[in-house]
């Protein structure tokens, strides 16, 4: 892919980025009421909502799997997200397509083994796009699940990588991703340093997909951070922690088998 | 299901034996033939076959409005048909997710490559050549995304352009101005992982037994031009690079059959 | 690590070295991670969210969703339902029934076989998370004593997460067990609650 104009000037990015640095990101763990778990992601222009519903009886039924929670995973772009035109409502190729994918990185990283016979919902809604939406779902939707309670076995990451100006950097921006010359979306657990989702477009050395992948490890640590702090800010505002220690280790019930009964 | 389980533990426990049921090795792609040309209406067309796997890829050119953001170019268009003739559990009606991962994969690697060069398709102001390239599984045993990435490239290395009429302002499908210019050859080598075991094309039965898969599409001069990781598996990054290296080789074996 | 100070545990983050089994952990390679939210106090994980998974001898609230030819599924504030045989019980039960019933049997998709169902008459139900119950039950039952003490309200709490309220002034009960779920996992939490309904009881009357 050949790159029109200059994406990189004097060592910096068209927003004045440098090649490592992330978009401004915030989470915020539980807007939702309704929804079991749910996030919102401001990161960079983007602006994602994800929500999460419990394990719940599969429909339609048929598709029940007696060894798994099978994971609904939906990614969908509000007809008003991007600068363009009136996109169309409803699943196209593409939203299906990432949809997919993303259900991919729940199935791995969901316990999805201890609800056989469920399902469960994981929604990303973009209400705002300025490039690199999938992964800016998906690390919201992670902080969702863990937000629900729903047992994950790390809060993944996402975070897209490319190559403008023959330059590796991070985090594209919707221009960079249009006008650079390819980009990959990454989402990996830092946990067991797995890659979950990759895809990729544009023109890439193996040398330079090696480089893409330490430069998406690297952001993934910033990342996780900011997920950490989203659900601890959580965790304060719903369990109110005392200022003095905690006293009492998990009660045991009075007769380990029974529901108390006071008459 | 109870008969997937048996196959899928037939499956792991050969890999565990360093085996596969048709006595490959965990690096060798079953055997490969591309017919072109089979399909006399189309403007380009081939059937690839890797094993028993086949796909049909059918070529057409139309007259279309160029984009608005890109007023010059025409445009090249990847559809995926599951047919329900290539296997039981397909049925007709709107393509499901994985007819569409195949077609963008596809899609990806001859666009990333820039296989055929849009501004090349340009007529005049509002009218442009497009590319429908329609891909038809007929026989689905396994890695479906490679042979329509082969029957795809074969299709359009036997496409004929067909001549611009300025006058009627139509296509003329029984005159070619020539064969369609190509830039690169793309051709995809998918990898599953089975029991941390990375495999490449697997079969129908290996598929069930996969944990995920690894699709790296390259292109002459050793680039990597597109890829997807599908599947619930995660791969390191030391696997993927080690993925890429056999890509690389296999493509260079694939690209002289295309 | 320090064991002796309450902390926020994230999924992801290694609880233990060790092989060490508990709700809202797993163990990959010999290591022991949390899977949810949770407070971590002296080596134990407590999570702070979860949902109720059928398990042998619990005693639960269900309510009866559906009648079959040979008994009733029973919803438990779960993903899994409850069957509950017509052999079982001499009533006859309709759907929209609240009872109490002991789960006898899990199958491995985790459906539940109820015995002794018990209908309850009039009263209330709350739901609550059920990785609150617990606390609302208190250490020897001290919550629940508290409660009955100053409210009169007969209560039965079942381990899913509902509990049923009758008698008394159930207004009252219900609005503390909820602040007791608000404040789970704050200390002096019985001592706050005991002030609470002092309070409230003397200035009620």
């Amino acid at each position: 892919m050949n790159e029109n104009i200059q994406l990189i000037k004097d060592g910096k990015r068209i927003d004045g980025r440098a090649f490592n640095e992330l978009r401004e990101l915030k989470i915020t763990a539980g807007v939702l009421k309704k929804a079991d778990g749910s996030a919102f992601i401001e990161w960079g222009k983007n602006k994602v909502l994800a929500a999460v519903y419990r394990p719940r009886e599969v429909l339609p039924k048929h598709l029940t799997n007696p060894y798994k929670a099978i994971v609904n995973c939906r990614y969908a772009m509000a007809p008003f997200s991007s600068t363009e035109e009136h996109g169309r409502s409803g699943p196209n190729r593409r939203s299906v397509e990432i949809g997919k994918v993303a259900k991919h990185v729940f199935e791995n990283a969901i316990l999805i083994k201890s609800f056989p016979n469920t399902m469960i919902d994981v929604h990303m809604e973009v209400l705002q796009s300025d490039g690199g939406t999938r992964v800016a779902g998906i690390t919201a939707a992670s902080v969702a699940l863990a937000d629900a309670g729903v047992p994950i076995k790390d809060l993944v990451c996402g975070v897209s990588v490319g190559k403008i100006g023959g330059e590796i950097v991070v985090d594209l921006n919707k221009e960079e991703d249009n006008q650079g010359s390819g980009d990959m979306p990454i989402v990996l657990s830092l946990r067991s340093g797995e890659v979950l989702l990759w895809q990729m477009d544009g023109m890439f050395t193996k040398e330079e997909i090696r480089k893409c992948f330490d430069k998406a490890f690297e952001a993934a640590t910033k990342i996780r951070e900011i997920q950490e702090a989203a659900l601890k800010a959580r965790c304060e505002a719903v369990y109110q922690t005392p200022e003095e220690g905690y006293e009492a280790k998990p009660d045991k019930f009075t007769d380990e088998n029974k529901g108390i009964e006071v008459v | 299901m109870i008969l997937d389980e048996i196959r899928e533990a037939y499956v792991k426990d050969l890999l565990t034996k360093g085996k596969r049921a048709d006595g490959r090795g965990m690096l060798d792609y079953r055997e490969i033939r591309i017919e072109k040309g089979i399909i006399a209406n189309a403007e380009g067309s081939a059937l690839a076959s890797i094993g028993d796997t086949k796909v049909l890829a059918g070529i057409k050119f139309d007259i279309v409005e160029p984009f608005k953001d890109k007023p010059e170019e025409g445009t090249i268009v990847v559809n995926s048909e599951f047919s329900p003739v290539a296997h039981p559990e397909f049925s007709a009606g709107p393509p499901n997710e994985y007819s569409i991962e195949l077609a963008r994969v596809v899609d990806r690697g001859l666009r990333s490559a820039e296989v055929v060069d849009p501004k090349k398709l340009f007529i005049q102001e509002g009218k442009a050549l497009g590319v429908f390239i329609d891909l038809y599984t007929l026989d689905n045993c396994g890695n479906l995304i490679d042979t329509a990435a082969l029957a795809a490239m074969a299709a359009l290395k036997c496409a004929r352009v067909p001549k611009y009429d300025a006058e009627k302002q139509q296509l003329l499908r029984e005159d070619f101005v020539g064969p369609l210019e190509l830039a690169r050859t793309v051709v995809t080598c998918s990898f599953e992982k089975i029991d941390g075991k990375t495999i490449i094309d697997a079969s129908g039965e290996e598929e069930i037994a996969s944990y995920g898969r690894v699709t790296i599409a390259t292109c002459d001069g050793e680039m990597v031009c597109a890829a997807q990781k599908s599947g619930a598996a995660g791969f390191t990054a030391d696997e993927i690079m080690g993925i890429i290296d056999v890509a690389i080789a296999k493509g260079n074996e694939l690209r002289q059959k295309v | 690590m320090s064991d002796s100070e309450k902390r926020i545990v994230l999924p992801g983050e290694t609880v233990s070295d060790s092989p060490y089994r508990s709700e809202g952990t797993f163990v990959e390679n010999g290591k022991t991670y949390a899977s949810i939210v949770s407070l971590m106090y002296e080596g134990k994980v407590i999570p702070l969210k979860g949902y109720y998974i059928p398990k042998y001898s619990d005693y639960a609230i269900g309510i009866v969703v559906e009648e079959r030819f040979n008994g009733y599924v029973v919803d438990l504030n779960s993903p899994y339902a409850g069957q509950l045989s017509s052999r079982e019980s001499r009533e006859q039960f309709k759907i929209g029934d609240v009872i109490s019933a002991k789960i006898i049997s899990v199958n491995e998709v985790k459906e539940a076989v109820l015995v002794e169902p018990r209908r309850f008459w009039g009263g209330e139900i709350i739901e609550i998370e059920y990785v609150k119950v617990p606390r609302v039950i208190g250490k020897n039952a001290s919550m629940l004593q508290l409660l009955k003490q100053y409210t009169k309200t007969d209560i039965f709490v079942g381990k899913n997460g509902r509990i049923y309220l009758k008698g008394g002034d159930t207004a009252l009960t219900s609005l503390v067990i909820l602040k007791i779920c608000r404040e789970a996992h704050t200390s002096g939490l019985t001592d706050r609650v005991k002030e609470f309904l002092e309070k409230e009881t003397k200035t009620g009357i």
